[in-house]
């Protein structure tokens, strides 16, 4: 078993050395932090052997398997833990060819939820769009479900995981720990028979963190660092500083500097001097339904316009979105350019999954779909320097040819996305909440080398979108605004069993007496006299 | 007066008719291109990408939610040609369609109805300048187009052109399944009478039954069934070689079994979505339901198929044809307005002599409640599909089921009309029957 535990400080000047210390005690080697205001990373690394039978025999039926979960909580993306998924389980797998069908919805509905939707994992699972051929490095299959907190598949798990053995208690307060984490993956596959789970904390508390790390056992390695992001001249690549420490080997933490090329990069404002810590842009979103939601609820991304200025020339800003099967997105509303431009798209460019326009949910057997969609931003305005502003002192020297500068529009820039609703089960109420997680908002821009990620020890990969764009490409992720839950809610009107007592009985009665009324009319009633009057009558008006 | 010399001029009332289509397919192209709003319907960017799909020589059926006849698609092939007069090549086509449907609806009031040329116009004139029906089949709706081969079906009958008639019949049905339910009223009333070879009025009674069944199948009514089945199942098959199962399944079998339809004005909505949704389990309140709904289309076919031609067709053809449509669509499992216009077409053949024109309480009455069952329905969807409220139950409910009473009261007096036209026709032999 590996253990890797990285601590990313928050505030490098608040950070001092000796927060952190090192007991290299023969017996029982530790490492203590103390009040140290960061985001925790915790990476266990376990081989087939190392896990209980039951685990190492489900993990054996896939080729691969990658596990994404993600809070609705709202966290700090301190490099390197930048990118995001939307909130909720995302499973991204692919099946050996002697799996069984079953054995998907069978694993998730033992080890995750029972209530989970999945009724075979054919019919349940995404097929996983791949627009670049070249660049098949994402799994086969991909599943979504909203689980808005982990702790109910934390107290599941901790039977099946920790078992009897000696370190119970600790596996169980770990497992337990993980379900508090912002967001969680784990990884495995079937070349290196390996399965590695990595926990992600924002914070401890106001206090910060205050952990002592015990080597659980001689031939156990746990490797702790405590970094810094540092500025780097390369715009490619990123860069920390701080203390590693291999618990056992190493009887004080040993200062550490490293850089490396990666995916995912902060949107960092463009520093002055390489001396200075790097800065978070301002450029953040939030996202919100246009009220009321009805049966067709638009999804508003609101962005500040004055900061969608590109990061670079090559930059086009994404909303990647992940939605229930009980929302889906008309394809071809999509196609109408008119329409794009009202709603600040520029294209849609992926849609897999649930994608029928008419089924109501209980006839989707598709768990959700995933949509990839091209942003419009705004174009600065060219403000024409007039004779007198351009002998203004602070505009210097203007010449003819650029007598005007450029000036993005401020306010807010909403981008909208049109999305319908299915029909829910009908039910003992008359609306059913239902979540709408937040996408993930990126700009995605040209590398100029195809980056060596797997150099990166922090490289994440499986998100959903990666695979949908070419090898040399560089996601600059674009921040949630602070202070708010990741997902809305809406209620969809459902039909309301509670008065739909007389709608069976009702409708029938109606439409026989109808018939019947009609028969009477077509055969019923012959030498009626007041009819017959009726017709004479008529006939007379005729003739 | 004004008025009524203008309907006394076929030019001008069709130049009219072609100019409101003209007037609202530039208004739609003014639309299109400057609003994200579209005048186009739905259904006509679904043709169009199908007609895509084939010009790629792919099936129509790649394009989600095309359920019509591969032949729609052909039909508006042009459209995949470049340019925005081509793309509107469908709509065109719909458009002559409806004028040409209106040309032989005034044909029909005049030859059939004996109808002097401005009553004709005037009646034509519902289809003609109504601008609903022009609205549709400039959006593109392929119901319009519906209007020109059920009016030259009848057309063909009137005038006993079996082998057309059979042909379009079969034409028809592939194109849309509902106009089967006319096959039974024309066989019914293509008796000795219309064949005219009743010369001399025998004595029914001491005929055996082959004979019955012999004087029954008439040559017109085999050459109709002929006509109309090979027509039917040469299409199908020629689709079938060409599109497969998908074609089958997509222009019929979905029609037929499907029964999660989001609100519409049937009857049987609300009951469709209660029965299909998936029953509540553990909280014990579900009550066993029959699934009488499975026999809905036991009570519109008995009626529209059956009951109605048998008891009017021999009565007056277009009436009864306009009674069996309203009888379909009115207890039909899916109603939305577009359906409307399917008996909209027969129209002008019944108001002239309908109890609805001569009696001006109960003719204004229908029409208000009619109007006034849509409104209170669309404002209930309204509040469902924007604002979001649960307004299945009881609103929507009681709208469709107050919508489903005055269609069916209106179906009563055509009913009653058509019956009591012929009473005053025929009065002898019904008493000599009594």
């Amino acid at each position: 078993m590996k253990q890797r535990i990285t601590y990313i400080v928050k505030n490098p000047e608040s950070f001092t050395p000796s927060q952190i210390s090192v007991q290299n005690d023969a017996q029982r080697p530790s490492f203590t932090l103390t009040n140290v205001d960061a985001v925790k990373e915790h990476r266990l690394t376990l081989g087939l052997d190392e896990l209980p039978k039951e685990i190492s025999k489900l993990l054996q039926q896939w080729h691969e398997l990658h596990i994404r979960w993600a809070s609705d909580r709202p966290y700090a993306a301190i490099p390197p833990f930048t990118s995001r998924v939307s909130p909720g389980l995302h499973l991204f797998f692919t099946p050996l060819p002697s799996t069984p069908d079953d054995a998907f919805c069978a694993a998730l509905h033992s080890f995750v939820s029972p209530g989970l939707k999945c009724a075979s994992m054919g019919e349940t699972a995404i097929k996983m769009p791949v627009l670049s051929e070249r660049f098949r490095m994402s799994a086969s299959w991909q599943y979504y479900a909203y689980l808005e907190d982990m702790e109910a598949v934390g107290r599941l798990l901790r039977g099946k995981v920790c078992g009897e053995a000696e370190g119970k208690g600790a596996c169980e307060d770990w497992v337990r720990r993980v379900g508090e984490a912002s967001y969680v993956d784990v990884d495995y596959d079937t070349i290196s028979r390996t399965v590695v789970v990595t926990a992600v904390w924002d914070s401890d508390g106001e206090e910060g963190w205050n952990d002592t790390i015990l080597l659980p056992s001689p031939d156990a390695t746990v490797e702790i660092g405590v970094l810094n992001h540092e500025s780097n001249a390369d715009a490619e690549d990123i860069q920390f500083g701080g203390f590693l420490t291999v618990l056992g080997q190493d009887d004080r933490p040993k200062a550490t500097r490293f850089q490396t090329p990666t995916r995912h990069y902060p949107l960092l404002l463009p520093s002055t001097s390489a001396s200075e810590p790097p800065t978070l842009h301002p450029l953040t979103y939030t996202t919100s339904l246009n009220q009321p939601t009805g049966l067709h609820p638009t999804l508003t991304l609101t962005l500040p316009a004055q900061h969608l200025t590109p990061p670079s020339r090559t930059c086009k800003l994404h909303a990647h979105l992940t939605l229930p099967s009980y929302l889906f997105i008309d394809k071809y509303q999509f196609t109408d350019p008119l329409f794009l431009a009202s709603h600040k798209l520029a294209s849609l460019r992926s849609l897999s999954g649930a994608t029928d326009l008419e089924a109501p949910d209980w006839v989707v057997q598709q768990c959700a779909s995933a949509a990839l969609f091209e942003l419009v931003v705004p174009e600065p305005e060219r403000i024409p320097l007039g004779p007198i502003a351009s002998r203004l002192p602070e505009y210097g020297y203007v010449d003819d040819l650029a007598s005007y500068k450029e000036v993005m529009p401020t306010g807010d820039w909403n981008v909208s996305i049109s999305l319908h609703l299915r029909y829910l089960p009908a039910a003992t109420r008359s609306h059913e909440r239902v979540p709408v997680p937040w996408s993930v908002v990126f700009w995605a821009c040209r590398a100029d080398a195809g980056a060596q990620h797997p150099s990166n020890p922090f490289d994440r990969t499986h998100l959903g979108y990666e695979g949908l764009f070419g090898p040399k490409t560089r996601f600059m992720h674009v921040e949630p605004s602070n202070g708010t839950h990741m997902v809305e809610w809406i209620d969809v009107p459902v039909l309301d069993t509670r008065r739909a007592g007389w709608v069976e009985g009702g409708t029938v009665g109606v439409v026989v007496l109808a018939f019947l009324g009609l028969c009477w009319v077509l055969f019923g009633g012959n030498g009626n006299g007041r009819r017959r009057e009726e017709g004479k009558g008529q006939g007379k008006k005729t003739q | 007066m004004a008025l009524s010399s203008y309907f006394r001029s076929p030019p001008l009332v069709f130049s009219t008719s072609i100019i409101l289509r003209a007037i609202f397919l530039l208004y739609g192209l003014w639309q299109d291109a400057n609003s994200p709003m579209k005048y186009t319907d739905i259904d006509y960017y679904v043709f169009t990408d199908a007609a895509r799909y084939i010009s790629r020589g792919q099936s129509p059926f790649a394009r989600d939610t095309y359920r019509y006849t591969p032949l729609l698609a052909w039909l508006i092939y042009p459209t995949v040609w470049p340019g925005r007069f081509w793309f509107s090549f469908g709509k065109i086509l719909f458009a002559i369609g409806d004028v040409a449907a209106g040309w032989m609806m005034f044909r029909i009031l005049k030859e059939y109805r004996k109808m002097g040329d401005e009553r004709a116009l005037k009646f034509a004139s519902i289809w003609l300048l109504n601008p609903m029906v022009a609205t549709i089949s400039t959006r593109g709706s392929s119901e319009g187009l519906l209007g020109v081969f059920v009016t030259a079906l009848l057309w063909a009958v009137l005038a006993k052109r079996m082998p057309l008639a059979g042909f379009l019949l079969g034409f028809a049905v592939h194109f849309k399944i509902y106009p089967f339910i006319y096959a039974a009223s024309i066989i019914w009333w293509l008796d000795d009478t219309q064949t005219g070879s009743n010369t001399g009025s025998k004595p029914k009674r001491s005929k055996s039954l082959l004979d019955q069944a012999r004087t029954f199948l008439n040559p017109q009514r085999v050459s109709l069934a002929i006509y109309s089945l090979v027509t039917f199942v040469a299409l199908n098959l020629a689709m079938y070689a060409m599109y497969g199962w998908s074609f089958l399944e997509h222009s019929y079998f979905y029609h037929l079994i499907r029964i999660d339809h989001r609100h519409n004005f049937s009857p049987y909505n609300t009951l469709l979505y209660l029965n299909s949704s998936p029953k509540l389990t553990g909280l014990g309140s579900t009550t066993p339901s029959f699934e009488l709904e499975r026999l809905a289309f036991l009570p519109q076919l008995i009626l529209s198929a059956l009951f109605i031609p048998l008891a009017l067709a021999k009565k007056d053809l277009p009436n009864t044809m306009l009674a069996q449509t309203f009888a379909f669509v009115t207890f039909n499992k899916v109603c939305t307005s577009q359906y409307f216009l399917w008996y909209m077409m027969f129209l002008p053949y019944y108001l002239p002599d309908s109890t609805l024109l001569r009696s001006g309480p109960i003719g204004i009455a229908a029409l208000v409640f009619w109007i006034l069952g849509q409104v209170a329905w669309l404002q209930q969807g309204f509040q469902l599909e924007f604002n979001g409220h649960s307004t299945f139950v009881p609103g929507l409910w009681v709208a469709s089921i107050l919508f489903f009473l005055v269609n069916v009261g209106i179906l009563g007096v055509i009913i009653r009309d058509t019956k009591h036209k012929v009473l005053d026709d025929d009065v002898v032999p019904e008493k000599k029957r009594l």
